[in-house]
């Protein structure tokens, strides 16, 4: 016997296909329909959001220059202006980062490299469940704790706040939430780093802290940049816990760290149950500002690691 | 002149006993070669040498290994120097995802060599000297991952070239590779003999013969036989050695 040739079933082959044909159908129809709610979203928002800038609004058309270049926002006198709510939303965005980053990284390392297994299980556990926990809650929290210790940094720093709610809490607050998720990212990143490439660092003599920074980071660069784009995106995202200490100054934009701010999604969510006309229609005016903020950010993001990239390569 | 000399090593991996009571000496500036079946305990032997296996959990070394005289298992041995001094070459082509210059920098930046002139002398020379310095030299700065698989093996070979260390392990270095390549790097074995000892590991009875100086033979952890080359393929002390090298079992 040298083939088995005839064990092969013809109406086997068929059905084979069949299913290979019918799963592949599958697949399209999930992508199809997924896209198909993308697209509505964006069609509603942007229809909803460009509305109040046509000739045909009720009550007349709001000048889009104004909305576009305006630095106050004053509901009582229906002064909608984005622009300085743009530079604070990226500010309080950036600031988060700026703490939050550096910390998940090395809190990642930690984690894969450092740690004793058995606490380096515990604290990835925590981590999911701190990615886990509902932004309310963490605005509670901001609300009620990080405010507190804003309000005393001011007092030592010579400042006062309102109450704490400042840019800075709104920074702190940002900087927990995006914290998980960019060390689950991390943490993912440089686990998958091939264990040659440590052994080859090592094998030239490279201490483990050499090898941690050198090789282990560079070779994970990808997933730990993924990572803080989706911190970025919640950090631009995050509307509730975010509206409960932003404090919502009507003008700006904010620099001090203990004034108060207004970001995009504050603006959105503050009031929004109580009001409607213009001030409740403009707000998906902002939501389409947040939108390209965050495609733009994200396309810069993915400029400078390709420079990075070549940069070390 | 004897680089290392091994006596009475056990090494175990957790309960497991991978190495048994060997003791080997390895001469310099000759090339040593391990062969033996799948599983033996080549690699890990030589993982001894640079002490790779202390990355791994669980493993109980005894026995002495000195090197030029010391002994590198000793609590005021450093292991960083050590390696240094012991460069090693992978089954696998690793080069680290970066330009192919600062693959071979690697090693010297990592000692704190940051002069310029020194790192380019060192990376042009240890090229040369790996046999790749014609292929690569326009494209220093190109990553290194978009060599061919040869050629990251000579990049590999380079960079333990750099820190011009006394000895050179490598772990079936041309195993991953075709006919040519692995010719260049045989080539290269000869010509980097003057300069530095070689312990090498292989799988093939033909390269062993044809490049090594010492044939050492591991069966289940055992060291059966070491001695020259053409002594252990011609006239086997030990009827295993004669077995496993005309093909009867392995
Ligand atoms: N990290 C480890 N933990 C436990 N056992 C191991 C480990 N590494 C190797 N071993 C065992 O030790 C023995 C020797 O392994 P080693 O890798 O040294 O063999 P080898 O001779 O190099 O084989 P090959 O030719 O297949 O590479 C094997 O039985 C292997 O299963
Ligand atoms: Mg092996």
């Amino acid at each position: 016997m040298d083939s088995k040739h005839h064990l092969i079933s013809e109406a086997y082959q068929r059905r084979k296909k069949g299913w290979d044909k019918f799963f592949k159908g599958l697949f399209w129809l999930a992508g199809f329909i997924s896209a198909i709610f993308i697209i509505l979203i964006i069609v509603f928002i942007v229809r909803k959001g460009i509305g109040p800038f046509l000739p045909s609004y009720p009550g007349g058309a709001y000048p889009i220059g104004k909305f576009l270049t305006g630095f106050q926002w004053r509901q009582d006198s229906a002064i909608y202006g984005v622009a300085f709510i743009v530079i604070n939303t990226i500010i309080s965005a950036l600031g988060a980062l700026l703490i939050s980053f550096p910390i998940s990284v090395l809190t990642a390392l930690f984690i894969t490299k450092i740690a004793p297994r058995s606490l380096s299980r515990i604290m990835t556990t925590i981590v999911e469940l701190l990615a886990a926990i509902p932004s309310v809650v963490y605005g509670v929290f901001a609300a009620g704790v990080i405010v507190r210790w804003v309000d005393s940094l001011a007092a030592m720093a010579g400042f006062s706040t309102y109450g704490g709610n400042s840019l800075l809490a709104v920074s702190i607050l940002l900087a927990i939430m995006v914290f998980p998720t960019m060390t689950s990212l991390a943490i993912v990143a440089i686990n998958a780093v091939p264990r040659e490439l440590v052994e080859g660092s090592l094998a030239l003599g490279a201490t483990t802290t050499q090898t941690n920074f050198r090789v282990v980071l560079t070779s994970a660069k990808s997933g730990i940049f993924a990572g803080l784009i989706l911190g970025l995106g919640r950090a631009f995202g995050e509307a509730t816990a975010v509206s409960m200490v932003a404090g919502n100054s009507m003008i700006g934009p904010t620099f001090n760290p203990f004034n108060i701010t207004r970001t995009l999604t504050s603006t959105m969510l503050a009031g929004l149950k109580e009001t409607q006309g213009l001030d409740y229609d403009i707000r998906f005016s902002v939501g389409i500002i947040l939108m390209a903020v965050i495609l733009v950010t994200n396309l810069g993001i993915h400029f400078v690691k390709d420079r990075i990239g070549r940069s070390m390569s | 002149m004897k680089t290392f000399e091994i006596k009475d090593l056990n090494l175990w991996y957790g309960d497991f006993h991978a190495l048994k009571d060997i003791d080997m000496d390895i001469r310099n500036n000759k090339v040593s070669a391990f062969i033996g079946p799948s599983g033996c305990g080549k690699s890990t032997f030589l993982r001894v040498l640079n002490r790779m296996n202390d990355l791994i959990d669980g493993t109980k070394i005894t026995g002495q290994v000195l090197f030029n005289g010391q002994e590198i298992y000793a609590p005021e041995s450093d292991v960083v120097t050590l390696r240094t001094k012991v460069g090693m070459v992978f089954q696998k082509p690793n080069p680290f995802p970066m330009s192919v210059y600062d693959n071979v920098a690697y090693g010297l930046r990592v000692q704190g060599i940051k002069n310029k002139a020194v790192l380019n002398d060192t990376v042009e020379d240890s090229l040369k000297k790996a046999a790749l310095w014609e292929e690569v030299k326009d494209r220093l700065s190109d990553n290194a991952l978009q060599l061919s698989g040869g050629q990251q093996q000579r990049l590999c070979i380079a960079r333990a070239i750099a820190l011009s260390p006394e000895v050179i392990l490598m772990d079936e270095p041309t195993s991953a590779l075709d006919p040519i390549a692995t010719g260049k790097i045989e080539e290269l074995m000869e010509s980097l003999k003057k300069d530095y000892t070689i312990a090498i590991v292989t799988l093939s009875m033909q390269q062993a013969a044809r490049i090594s100086d010492y044939t050492a033979f591991f069966l289940l952890g055992d060291l059966i036989e070491m001695g020259p080359t053409r002594e252990v393929f011609h006239k086997p002390n030990d009827k295993r050695t004669e077995d496993y090298i005309t093909g009867r079992f392995g």
